[in-house]
Protein backbone atom coordinates (compact mmCIF):
# COMPACT_ATOMS: atom_id res chain seq x y z
CA UNK A 1 0.00 0.00 0.00
CA UNK A 2 1.50 3.90 -1.02
CA UNK A 3 1.52 6.15 1.46
CA UNK A 4 -0.83 8.22 0.16
CA UNK A 5 -3.20 5.68 0.87
CA UNK A 6 -2.71 4.81 4.13
CA UNK A 7 -3.18 8.46 5.27
CA UNK A 8 -6.34 8.68 3.68
CA UNK A 9 -7.23 5.18 5.37
CA UNK A 10 -5.83 6.96 8.37
CA UNK A 11 -8.06 9.71 7.94
CA UNK A 12 -11.28 8.29 7.39
CA UNK A 13 -10.87 5.58 10.50
CA UNK A 14 -10.42 9.02 12.73
CA UNK A 15 -13.91 10.95 11.21
CA UNK A 16 -15.21 7.45 11.49
CA UNK A 17 -14.04 7.78 15.07
CA UNK A 18 -15.56 11.15 15.54
CA UNK A 19 -18.77 10.02 14.17
CA UNK A 20 -19.71 7.22 16.23
CA UNK A 21 -18.64 9.28 19.35
CA UNK A 22 -20.87 12.45 18.60
CA UNK A 23 -23.34 10.12 17.65
CA UNK A 24 -22.97 8.13 20.85
CA UNK A 25 -24.78 11.28 22.80
CA UNK A 26 -27.42 11.61 20.33
CA UNK A 27 -30.82 10.15 21.59
CA UNK A 28 -31.21 7.38 18.70
CA UNK A 29 -33.18 5.16 21.33
CA UNK A 30 -32.99 1.79 20.12
CA UNK A 31 -31.03 2.26 16.78
CA UNK A 32 -27.86 3.45 19.16
CA UNK A 33 -26.49 0.37 19.38
CA UNK A 34 -27.25 -0.62 15.04
CA UNK A 35 -25.91 2.54 14.31
CA UNK A 36 -22.42 2.31 16.38
CA UNK A 37 -21.86 -1.06 15.39
CA UNK A 38 -22.38 -0.13 12.03
CA UNK A 39 -19.70 2.47 12.16
CA UNK A 40 -17.52 -0.45 13.81
CA UNK A 41 -18.12 -2.69 10.66
CA UNK A 42 -17.04 -0.05 8.44
CA UNK A 43 -13.93 0.80 10.39
CA UNK A 44 -12.99 -2.99 10.55
CA UNK A 45 -13.74 -3.13 6.89
CA UNK A 46 -11.30 -0.36 6.35
CA UNK A 47 -8.64 -2.22 8.56
CA UNK A 48 -8.93 -5.73 6.92
CA UNK A 49 -9.17 -4.45 3.25
CA UNK A 50 -6.28 -2.16 3.41
CA UNK A 51 -4.13 -2.64 6.40
CA UNK A 52 -4.51 -6.31 6.04
CA UNK A 53 -4.04 -6.18 2.46
CA UNK A 54 -7.35 -8.32 1.98
CA UNK A 55 -7.86 -6.11 -1.12
CA UNK A 56 -5.14 -7.05 -2.97
CA UNK A 57 -4.81 -10.89 -1.94
CA UNK A 58 -6.51 -14.34 -3.53
CA UNK A 59 -9.51 -15.35 -3.27
CA UNK A 60 -8.41 -18.29 -1.15
CA UNK A 61 -6.91 -15.56 1.60
CA UNK A 62 -10.41 -13.91 1.59
CA UNK A 63 -12.24 -16.99 2.18
CA UNK A 64 -9.91 -17.38 5.38
CA UNK A 65 -10.20 -14.03 6.58
CA UNK A 66 -13.91 -14.10 6.42
CA UNK A 67 -14.32 -17.93 8.14
CA UNK A 68 -13.42 -16.44 11.67
CA UNK A 69 -16.12 -13.74 11.36
CA UNK A 70 -19.05 -16.13 9.58
CA UNK A 71 -18.50 -18.68 12.64
CA UNK A 72 -18.94 -15.56 15.01
CA UNK A 73 -22.07 -14.31 13.39
CA UNK A 74 -23.34 -17.95 13.96
CA UNK A 75 -22.49 -17.73 17.89
CA UNK A 76 -23.34 -14.70 18.29
CA UNK A 77 -26.75 -15.18 16.61
CA UNK A 78 -27.88 -18.50 17.90
CA UNK A 79 -27.19 -17.40 21.46
CA UNK A 80 -28.85 -13.95 21.08
CA UNK A 81 -31.72 -15.61 19.59
CA UNK A 82 -31.94 -18.08 22.47
CA UNK A 83 -31.67 -14.72 24.98
CA UNK A 84 -33.82 -12.89 23.15
CA UNK A 85 -36.72 -15.37 23.09
CA UNK A 86 -36.44 -16.51 26.80
CA UNK A 87 -40.32 -15.93 28.24
CA UNK A 88 -39.12 -16.91 31.92
CA UNK A 89 -37.83 -14.84 35.05
CA UNK A 90 -34.56 -13.86 35.65
CA UNK A 91 -33.11 -14.31 38.70
CA UNK A 92 -32.77 -10.97 39.76
CA UNK A 93 -28.94 -10.54 41.12
CA UNK A 94 -29.22 -8.26 43.90
CA UNK A 95 -31.47 -10.18 46.06
CA UNK A 96 -29.40 -13.33 45.54
CA UNK A 97 -26.67 -11.89 47.48
CA UNK B 1 11.26 -18.94 10.65
CA UNK B 2 9.35 -17.80 7.15
CA UNK B 3 12.41 -15.44 6.52
CA UNK B 4 14.41 -17.87 5.13
CA UNK B 5 14.60 -18.23 1.52
CA UNK B 6 12.57 -20.59 -0.13
CA UNK B 7 12.00 -23.93 1.56
CA UNK B 8 11.94 -27.35 -0.01
CA UNK B 9 8.42 -27.98 -0.14
CA UNK B 10 7.33 -24.85 -2.12
CA UNK B 11 7.13 -24.18 -6.03
CA UNK B 12 7.66 -20.70 -5.51
CA UNK B 13 8.36 -17.93 -3.46
CA UNK B 14 4.84 -16.59 -4.84
CA UNK B 15 3.55 -20.41 -3.22
CA UNK B 16 5.45 -20.09 -0.13
CA UNK B 17 4.31 -16.24 0.61
CA UNK B 18 0.41 -17.38 0.03
CA UNK B 19 0.76 -20.40 2.34
CA UNK B 20 2.29 -18.39 5.17
CA UNK B 21 -0.19 -15.48 5.26
CA UNK B 22 -3.48 -18.60 4.79
CA UNK B 23 -1.48 -19.49 8.37
CA UNK B 24 -1.74 -16.75 9.91
CA UNK B 25 -5.27 -15.98 8.96
CA UNK B 26 -6.25 -19.49 9.87
CA UNK B 27 -4.34 -18.28 13.65
CA UNK B 28 -6.53 -14.94 13.81
CA UNK B 29 -9.93 -17.09 12.75
CA UNK B 30 -9.00 -18.40 16.39
CA UNK B 31 -8.33 -15.18 17.89
CA UNK B 32 -11.58 -13.77 16.23
CA UNK B 33 -14.02 -16.51 18.04
CA UNK B 34 -11.79 -16.16 20.97
CA UNK B 35 -12.66 -12.68 21.49
CA UNK B 36 -15.72 -12.92 20.06
CA UNK B 37 -16.86 -15.26 22.57
CA UNK B 38 -16.45 -12.53 25.40
CA UNK B 39 -18.82 -10.34 22.84
CA UNK B 40 -21.28 -13.06 22.41
CA UNK B 41 -21.09 -12.98 26.47
CA UNK B 42 -21.77 -9.30 26.18
CA UNK B 43 -25.13 -9.46 24.11
CA UNK B 44 -26.48 -11.59 26.05
CA UNK B 45 -26.01 -9.86 29.36
CA UNK B 46 -27.36 -6.73 27.40
CA UNK B 47 -30.38 -8.89 26.27
CA UNK B 48 -30.91 -10.31 29.43
CA UNK B 49 -30.51 -6.92 31.73
CA UNK B 50 -31.53 -4.39 29.58
CA UNK B 51 -31.24 -0.65 30.92
CA UNK B 52 -29.38 -1.66 34.40
CA UNK B 53 -26.38 -2.98 31.98
CA UNK B 54 -25.98 -0.32 30.03
CA UNK B 55 -26.47 1.86 32.82
CA UNK B 56 -23.71 0.69 34.56
CA UNK B 57 -21.63 1.51 30.64
CA UNK B 58 -21.41 4.57 31.68
CA UNK B 59 -19.58 4.81 34.38
CA UNK B 60 -16.99 3.95 31.51
CA UNK B 61 -14.25 6.84 30.74
CA UNK B 62 -15.17 7.51 27.84
CA UNK B 63 -12.79 10.70 26.85
CA UNK B 64 -10.02 8.58 27.80
CA UNK B 65 -11.25 5.46 25.32
CA UNK B 66 -11.76 7.82 22.94
CA UNK B 67 -8.07 9.00 22.73
CA UNK B 68 -7.18 5.22 23.34
CA UNK B 69 -9.05 4.11 20.33
CA UNK B 70 -7.24 7.18 18.02
CA UNK B 71 -4.01 6.31 19.15
CA UNK B 72 -4.10 2.65 18.56
CA UNK B 73 -6.00 3.50 14.81
CA UNK B 74 -2.85 5.79 14.45
CA UNK B 75 -0.25 2.76 15.40
CA UNK B 76 -2.20 0.41 13.06
CA UNK B 77 -1.45 3.28 10.35
CA UNK B 78 2.51 3.10 11.63
CA UNK B 79 2.86 -0.20 10.86
CA UNK B 80 1.15 -0.57 7.48
CA UNK B 81 3.76 2.10 6.71
CA UNK B 82 6.48 -0.03 8.47
CA UNK B 83 5.63 -2.76 6.21
CA UNK B 84 5.19 -0.64 3.18
CA UNK B 85 8.22 0.91 3.63
CA UNK B 86 10.20 -2.90 4.41
CA UNK B 87 8.79 -4.12 1.41
CA UNK B 88 10.22 -1.00 -0.92
CA UNK B 89 13.49 -2.57 0.31
CA UNK B 90 14.45 0.40 2.89
CA UNK B 91 15.94 -0.25 6.26
CA UNK B 92 15.73 2.84 8.29
CA UNK B 93 12.53 3.54 7.05
CA UNK B 94 10.62 0.50 8.95
CA UNK B 95 12.26 0.57 11.76
CA UNK B 96 11.47 4.28 12.32
CA UNK B 97 7.95 3.58 11.76
CA UNK B 98 7.91 0.09 13.94
CA UNK B 99 9.29 2.16 16.75
CA UNK B 100 6.25 4.71 16.66
CA UNK B 101 3.91 1.64 16.42
CA UNK B 102 5.57 -0.18 19.49
CA UNK B 103 5.31 3.55 21.11
CA UNK B 104 1.88 3.93 20.19
CA UNK B 105 1.33 0.84 21.79
CA UNK B 106 2.86 1.66 25.09
CA UNK B 107 0.67 4.74 25.06
CA UNK B 108 -1.71 3.23 25.17
CA UNK B 109 -1.31 0.69 27.84
CA UNK B 110 -0.42 3.72 29.70
CA UNK B 111 -3.54 5.27 29.36
CA UNK B 112 -5.45 2.17 29.91
CA UNK B 113 -3.39 1.85 33.55
CA UNK B 114 -4.32 5.47 34.79
CA UNK B 115 -8.04 3.75 33.58
CA UNK B 116 -7.97 0.70 35.57
CA UNK B 117 -6.42 3.39 38.55
CA UNK B 118 -9.38 5.43 38.66
CA UNK B 119 -12.14 2.86 38.22
CA UNK B 120 -9.79 1.14 41.80
CA UNK B 121 -9.95 4.31 43.55
CA UNK B 122 -13.68 4.39 42.41
CA UNK B 123 -14.15 0.75 43.49
CA UNK B 124 -15.10 -0.46 40.41
CA UNK B 125 -12.71 -3.66 40.56
CA UNK B 126 -14.78 -6.57 40.88
CA UNK B 127 -13.47 -8.95 43.21
CA UNK B 128 -10.59 -6.60 44.63
CA UNK B 129 -13.16 -3.58 46.01
CA UNK B 130 -16.12 -3.58 44.14
CA UNK B 131 -18.70 -1.67 46.19
CA UNK B 132 -21.91 -3.90 45.13
CA UNK B 133 -23.99 -1.77 47.32
CA UNK B 134 -23.27 1.69 46.04
CA UNK B 135 -23.34 0.70 42.21
CA UNK B 136 -25.24 -2.50 42.25
CA UNK B 137 -24.74 -6.47 41.38
CA UNK B 138 -25.87 -5.96 37.34
CA UNK B 139 -23.41 -3.20 37.44
CA UNK B 140 -20.76 -5.83 38.91
CA UNK B 141 -21.43 -8.34 35.43
CA UNK B 142 -20.48 -5.48 33.62
CA UNK B 143 -17.25 -4.41 34.86
CA UNK B 144 -15.91 -8.08 35.17
CA UNK B 145 -16.94 -8.31 31.14
CA UNK B 146 -14.73 -5.13 30.83
CA UNK B 147 -12.13 -6.48 32.78
CA UNK B 148 -12.10 -9.68 31.00
CA UNK B 149 -12.22 -7.73 27.73
CA UNK B 150 -10.03 -4.91 28.10
CA UNK B 151 -7.61 -6.89 30.07
CA UNK B 152 -7.43 -9.64 27.42
CA UNK B 153 -6.93 -7.27 24.59
CA UNK B 154 -4.09 -5.46 26.36
CA UNK B 155 -2.33 -8.99 27.24
CA UNK B 156 -2.60 -9.27 23.37
CA UNK B 157 -1.16 -5.47 22.79
CA UNK B 158 1.72 -6.25 24.99
CA UNK B 159 2.85 -9.42 22.89
CA UNK B 160 2.46 -7.34 19.88
CA UNK B 161 4.87 -4.64 21.34
CA UNK B 162 7.13 -6.86 22.66
CA UNK B 163 6.66 -8.51 18.80
CA UNK B 164 7.52 -5.55 16.90
CA UNK B 165 10.16 -3.89 19.18
CA UNK B 166 12.01 -7.45 18.41
CA UNK B 167 11.46 -7.02 14.75
CA UNK B 168 12.40 -3.13 14.67
CA UNK B 169 15.61 -4.28 16.35
CA UNK B 170 16.52 -7.48 13.80
CA UNK B 171 15.35 -5.07 11.05
CA UNK B 172 17.86 -2.83 12.34
CA UNK B 173 21.07 -5.33 12.13
CA UNK B 174 19.46 -6.61 8.99
CA UNK B 175 18.99 -9.95 10.61
CA UNK B 176 15.68 -10.13 8.52
CA UNK B 177 15.38 -11.52 4.75
CA UNK B 178 14.03 -8.68 2.28
CA UNK B 179 11.80 -11.26 0.47
CA UNK B 180 10.67 -13.01 4.13
CA UNK B 181 7.07 -12.66 5.68
CA UNK B 182 7.35 -12.02 9.38
CA UNK B 183 7.17 -8.15 9.10
CA UNK B 184 3.96 -8.84 6.87
CA UNK B 185 2.29 -11.13 9.49
CA UNK B 186 3.15 -9.60 12.32
CA UNK B 187 1.72 -6.54 10.85
CA UNK B 188 -1.74 -9.11 10.05
CA UNK B 189 -0.89 -9.36 13.92
CA UNK B 190 -1.27 -5.37 14.99
CA UNK B 191 -4.30 -4.78 12.97
CA UNK B 192 -6.45 -7.52 14.14
CA UNK B 193 -5.43 -6.56 17.77
CA UNK B 194 -6.81 -3.22 16.71
CA UNK B 195 -9.60 -4.62 14.93
CA UNK B 196 -10.45 -5.77 18.52
CA UNK B 197 -10.85 -2.54 19.99
CA UNK B 198 -13.06 -1.13 17.38
CA UNK B 199 -15.67 -3.40 18.57
CA UNK B 200 -14.82 -3.00 22.15
CA UNK B 201 -15.07 0.22 22.13
CA UNK B 202 -18.58 1.23 20.86
CA UNK B 203 -19.79 -1.50 22.93
CA UNK B 204 -18.18 -0.44 26.48
CA UNK B 205 -17.57 3.12 26.22
CA UNK B 206 -20.34 4.48 24.00
CA UNK B 207 -23.42 2.57 25.22
CA UNK B 208 -26.25 4.16 26.99
CA UNK B 209 -24.47 7.95 26.32
CA UNK B 210 -27.68 9.65 25.71
CA UNK B 211 -29.72 7.97 28.02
Amino acid sequence: MSGRGILRCWGALMLLLALTTGLAFVPLGPAQLGVSLAIACTKALLVLLLFMELKASSGLVRVFAAAGFFWLLIMIGLTSADYTHRTDQRVPVDTVR
Amino acid sequence: MTDEALTFQYATAEQQRETVTLGMWAFLATEVLFFGALIAAYFNYRIWFGAEFIAAARMTKVVFGTINTAVLLTSSACMAMAVGSFESGRRRGPVLWLTATALLGLAFIGIKSVEYYLEYQEHLVPALNFDVHQHGGIAEIFFIFYFCATGLHALHLLIGICLVSWLAIWIGTGRIDRSGSTTRLIGLYWHFVDIVWIFLFPLIYLAGRSG
